[in-house]
């Protein structure tokens, strides 16, 4: 056991950025004069920029660190890459929002960082209780967040709620993480793997072990029936949060199960491929037959989110089934988060914007005739809109694509089958909203204030994000392949 | 020294259950200072007396005194039994009840007899290099996790 | 010139795409402005493909029988190419969509009132995607294309559409995306099968096809059907046909005009492109060609009957086409070359023909704002040049000699005769019907005394009305009566499918064979059976 080094702590650069400029927002909030608490919101900004910078340059330290709890590894720095997007466009919606709303700034935006570093130690770690901590310090977060809105009753709610049920879950994973210490002696994910793949290694009960940490982790990437919590959860929480919280902490719940599932307890075969099969079947249609009676927005992109985790639980299940040949579902994975994190954030600070103060138009039919006041607005959420139902020439297609191409190749038919019609299901719910935009007359009641233009820039980003994603994705399926290359 | 881990694990497994069934919330934290207490002794029948100390006096000591503290602080009552949803009555706890059924089935099958397990190391000097070695970066992370939780605390407590 | 020769293909199809930028940026109150912009966008992409017209015959094919052929890596990690290239039946169909894209769009010049920047805009996000359809030769191009049209047409059919709009308008998308996605499983199984067979991933259509033949039987069927769900769904076959009249009758004219003159052919073009040639021996099996073959006669016999029971203009014409469509999978699966090149003629006639006449519906619908055929009568005596133009149209779609629709059939029932005389016998009964169907509407919106005072003040046809119809009489006329010049251009590429499909056809038909190139000789010089 060598000490600690300098290498390691390069080796966690963008956390240790994150952090620090977390704590940088917290301290300098109080000497901040109230008109100008947005330039927190830059400092944030820059600090996300910098932990971008950082994994950059980290990419020519890669390797474990701290004895193997951690690594950076191009797996990890993908997935640090794509948290610390969905961090940096929740934060340019969030904005503007927290003044309409009047919501505390310097908190704010140092829990998102914050939320976002657990998130970032998850994505790294490859041991089990960093894994956990990580997960901790994101869902702390996040469930903090999800009650900002204070004098909300609602906001209250979706707190409590999440937080009661978070804990429950996490619970389920650190019995599940006990159970493997104990039937393995290692919580480190690559000795672990190295164990059970050991000829005659099959550690009894190690079928409980996986199928609580499932629970533990499914709850995180909702997936049904662990799933009750996120539609109550989504609409509840202010609209930003929302945004990070369908992205942030369940590309990384998604990562971990990689590591987890395809990684350290890759041997144990059928078991964590009818479990992803199972899950991604009940998911997928579940999601998407809910949505269907949808009419509140939020509600509605929470069970569309509910669908899209399905979507990944199709293209992990090809990766299991593939066998030694996994990176193709693994990168079809990657590569669909990378998607899904560019529609579903600025779906959602659209939506933040659109319900105005005190986030009181929700529902669809608030948006009646939106297209005429402001085209650009409607026609921006028309866009994502139809990249969350898998159109062609936008990410959302190619995302949906490549992990049925993944399926298919491993000859999950069956299951594809289902993903395809279930895909066409959910273009009905989301026309529900364009419907009402373009096709019904009408003045809409939802906010037609024009853009304030933090969010236009993240709206921008992401549209040319999922433009390019769809028409020229072959540099980021490279990436995604690279990254997919160094499990555990 | 089977016997006395028996009876640890028995009044361990009691006094969770009574914290969760208790209504009035200071007697749910007595009761939370029995369990603890009790695994306190599991912890030294293995052979970890530094945990089983610190066990004691960290959560016993310390930390539950904090709990009641906050409880008498509150003035919290006896809790009004909600109605529950009838879901959560007829599917929740048969399932449950199958569930752990089903896991200590299944660990009493793979070990039948009660075996002894080979003696830890676990002294300070063992756990301090755990810490400060293997386990350098989680335990050092927990900073953070902490920090949020204060934050939380802040947030949400704080007048608006 | 060089540049412009070998990206011809590229330029013509990104033109309207081009077009729809500066158009963004007209202001929406200036109508007029728009208008023109979006009829001048249109025009000189027709005239551009113009020089398609003169350039085809002398360009040299370069891959298979393909000409202007451009070939780029797009997504090299999964093997789709930006693959483009043309042979004379898709030459046909872009010309086709060329002619009827620019005058739907000069037909709503007074129709379109509302949201008219939006509209236009859509106009040429469709033109792109039709024409991308009939240009890809990489089937996940051919696929990206496919889908993109939807989304426009959903909005024209949505937003500027008929009472039942919302409802027509989801069902034609749901149900056309239905299809397409059961398509997609069947290209990506083609797809992994290509990759077992040689290691390379490919979506290019010439490469799969050389390996067509080594296909499994069983693989091909299952393909088959998923592919044929996706195609019927468009065309619309029989039992895939409902979406058709609830689209047709909401949708605004110029819509109508383009969802039945060219998103049909799509349908059918599908199955020519794909399904015959990647499948060949599951096209040409007995069993399945049999049931497209009594699918299609059932289209034919019922969109006639279907017709003659409508009271609603727009619904009879969209009931007509469901007809007419039928006779073209009929050529399709004769799988001869008397079938299959007039079923292509048909299609292009059904263009011309049912595209006119849903102008001449929108331009009755314009004055009176009704469409039903009892409240109209005796308008050829208040509108003549209306009534006439109607007329030309009407016999057009009928069949009558010397226009066009009588070429397309005739070849086409001539290939049925060819594989079995019950077939054409069928068919005729729909041709007697078709022929019901449409004089009794013209008998009863043209003849008779005109006596709703409404109908009295109606005003004739305005130079801009007439020149949305005139061109394409001229255009039925000329296939009518000089149709050479369109069975040339598609006889290599049908001898070449024929010849896939249907092996050794060439030397059991040698003597029919002698006369495909100018069926008209064939016409009067008989069968030669």
């Amino acid at each position: 056991m060598t000490p600690v080094q300098a290498l390691d702590f390069i080796r966690v650069l963008p956390e240790i950025v994150l952090a620090s400029c977390a704590i940088l927002v917290m301290v300098a909030e109080p000497f901040v004069s109230a008109r100008h608490t947005a330039a927190l919101a830059w400092v944030s900004l820059i600090g996300i920029v910098a932990a971008g910078a950082g994994n950059a340059w980290m990419r020519r330290f890669s390797g474990p660190a701290f004895g193997g709890s951690i690594a950076a590894d191009p797996f990890a720095s993908y997935f640090v890459y794509l948290l610390l997007l969905a961090a940096a466009l929740t934060l340019l919606g969030s904005v503007r929002y927290l003044e309409t709303n009047q919501v505390h700034h310097g908190e704010f935006y140092a829990l998102l960082l914050l939320g976002t570093t657990g998130a970032c130690l998850m994505v790294a770690a490859t041991e089990l209780i960093m894994i956990f901590i990580g997960l901790e310090i994101s869902s702390i977060s996040t469930y903090i967040l999800a009650g900002f809105r204070r004098a909300d009753k609602r906001s209250n709610e979706a707190c409590l709620k999440y937080f009661l049920l978070g804990s429950f879950a996490t619970a389920f994973l650190l019995y599940g993480i006990a159970f493997i210490y104990g039937l393995t002696g290692t919580t480190n994910l690559v000795q672990l793997s190295e164990k059970l793949s050991a000829p005659g290694a099959r550690p009894p009960l190690l079928w409980i072990a996986l199928i609580l940490a499932f629970v533990g982790l499914g709850f995180k990437v909702s997936t049904v029936p662990f799933h009750i919590w996120t539609p109550d959860v989504y609409q509840g929480a202010p609209a930003p949060v929302t945004a990070f919280l369908s992205v942030a902490p369940k590309a990384a719940a998604f990562a971990v199960i990689l590591r987890v599932f395809l990684g350290g307890l890759a041997s144990a075969g059928a078991l964590v491929f009818w479990l992803l099969w199972i899950s991604a079947l009940l998911t997928m249609c579940l999601g998407n037959l809910a949505a269907l009676w949808q009419t509140n927005i939020k509600r509605l992109l929470a069970y569309s989110a509910i669908a899209h985790a399905g979507y990944v639980l199709v293209g992990m299940a090809a990766a299991k089934a593939a066998g030694p040949e996994a990176g193709e579902g693994i990168a079809s994975v990657l590569f669909y988060l990378a998607a899904y994190a560019l529609m579903n954030v600025a779906a959602f600070i659209l939506v933040a914007h659109l319900a105005g103060a005190g986030e009181r138009y929700q529902e669809a039919d608030d948006c009646t005739g939106l297209a005429y006041q402001r085209p650009g607005v409607a026609a921006c959420l028309t866009l994502l809109l139809v990249s969350l139902s898998g159109f062609p020439a936008t990410a959302g297609f190619f995302a949906k694509f490549y992990v049925f191409r993944a399926a298919i190749h491993a000859h999950l038919i069956g299951l594809t089958l289902v993903a395809v019609l279930n895909s066409v299901v959910a273009v009905y719910y989301y026309l529900r909203v364009v419907v009402a935009m373009y096709m019904r007359e009408g003045n809409p009641r939802a906010s037609a204030s024009p853009l304030p233009w933090p969010l236009g820039a993240a709206l921008a980003l992401s549209l040319v994000g999922i433009f390019y994603l769809g028409l020229f994705p072959t540099p980021f399926v490279r990436l995604a392949n690279l990254a997919a290359s160094p499990l555990p | 020294m089977v016997i006395l881990f028996y009876i640890a694990a028995i009044v361990a497994i009691l006094a969770a259950l009574g914290v969760v069934l208790q209504k009035t919330p200071v007697y749910s934290a007595l009761l939370l200072i029995v369990v603890l207490c009790s695994l306190a002794v599991i912890y030294l029948l293995l052979g970890a007396e530094f945990i089983a100390f610190i066990q004691v006096i960290v959560y016993a000591g310390a930390i539950m005194v904090l709990f009641v503290l906050v409880i008498m602080l509150l003035n919290a009552r006896r809790e009004t039994p909600g109605q529950g949803s009838r879901m959560a009555r007829w599917l929740g706890g048969p399932l449950l009840v199958v569930f752990l059924a089903e896991i200590v089935l299944a660990a009493w099958r793979q070990f039948p007899g009660a075996a002894s397990p080979p003696p830890l190391n676990a002294g300070p000097a063992a756990i301090g290099q755990l810490l400060f070695r293997s386990y350098v970066l989680p335990f050092e992370v927990t900073s953070i996790l902490i920090l949020v939780a204060i934050l939380g605390a802040v947030v949400l407590a704080k007048k608006s | 010139m060089n540049f412009f020769h070998t990206h011809v293909l590229s330029i013509v199809l990104f033109f309207p795409l081009a077009g729809l930028i500066p158009l963004l940026f007209i202001p929406g109150e200036n109508k007029n402005a728009l208008r023109w912009w979006a009829n001048i966008v249109f025009l000189a992409d027709f005239l551009l493909a113009l020089l398609l017209v003169f350039w085809f015959g002398k360009e040299p094919a370069q891959e298979g029988l393909f000409k202007f052929v451009e070939k780029h890596t797009w997504i090299p990690s999964i093997g789709a190419q930006y693959h483009l290239g043309i042979d004379g039946i898709s030459f046909l169909l872009i010309m086709l969509t060329l002619v009827l894209g620019f005058l739907s769009v000069l037909s709503s010049w007074t129709a379109i009132q509302e949201r008219v920047k939006e509209y236009y805009a859509m106009f040429l996000l469709l033109q792109v995607g039709m024409l991308g359809v009939f240009m890809s030769l990489d089937f996940f191009l051919f696929y990206v294309f496919w889908e993109v049209m939807l989304v426009p047409m959903y909005f024209i059919i949505g937003v500027w559409g008929g009472p039942r709009k919302l409802y027509a308008a989801i069902k034609f998308f749901l149900y056309t995306l239905a299809g397409s996605v059961l398509m997609l499983l069947g290209i990506l199984t083609l797809y992994f099968r290509y990759h077992r067979d040689t290691g390379v991933y490919t979506f290019n259509l010439l490469d799969l096809m050389q390996h067509a033949n080594s296909w499994p039987l069983e693989l091909q069927f299952w393909v088959f059907w998923a592919f044929m769900i996706g195609f019927a769904i468009k065309v619309p076959m029989f039992p895939f046909h409902t979406w058709l009249p609830d689209a047709h009758v909401e949708a605004p004219t110029a819509g109508s005009v383009i969802l039945a003159g060219v998103l049909l052919k799509m349908g059918t073009y599908g199955f020519i492109r794909f399904s015959l040639p990647l499948l060949p021996q599951a096209s040409s099996n007995p069993k399945v060609v049999k049931i497209m073959v009594t699918l299609s006669i059932i289209a034919i016999i019922y969109g006639a009957l279907v017709s003659l029971m409508q009271r609603d203009m727009k619904k009879l014409i969209a009931y007509s086409s469901v007809s007419h469509l039928g006779f073209c999978t009929l050529g399709i699966f004769a799988l001869n070359p008397h079938g299959l090149s007039g079923s292509v003629i048909q299609q292009i006639n059904h263009g011309i023909s049912t595209g006119a006449l849903f102008l001449i519906v929108g331009l009755i619908y314009e004055r009176r704002h009704t469409r039903e055929i009892a409240e109209l009568g005796g308008l050829s005596n208040v509108m003549p040049v209306y009534a006439t133009l109607f007329m030309i149209v009407m016999l057009s779609s009928i069949g009558l000699p010397l226009l066009n629709g009588f070429i397309g059939e005739f070849t086409i029932l001539q290939g049925a005769f060819e594989v079995n005389w019950r077939w054409a016998a069928w068919a005729v009964v729909g041709i007697v019907l078709g022929a019901a169907y449409l004089l009794w509407l013209y008998q009863r919106t043209m003849f008779g005394p005109c006596d709703n005072p409404k109908n009295q003040v109606l005003k004739d046809l305005n130079l801009r009305e007439a020149m949305t119809l005139i061109p394409l009489i001229l255009w039925a006329f000329w296939i009518g009566l000089y149709p050479k010049p369109f069975f040339k251009v598609l006889e290599q590429p049908v001898t070449a499918i024929v010849e896939r499909v249907n092996p050794g056809f060439g030397t059991q038909q040698a003597v029919s064979q002698a006369g495909v190139p100018s069926p008209v000789s064939e016409v009067t010089g008989g069968r030669g059976e």
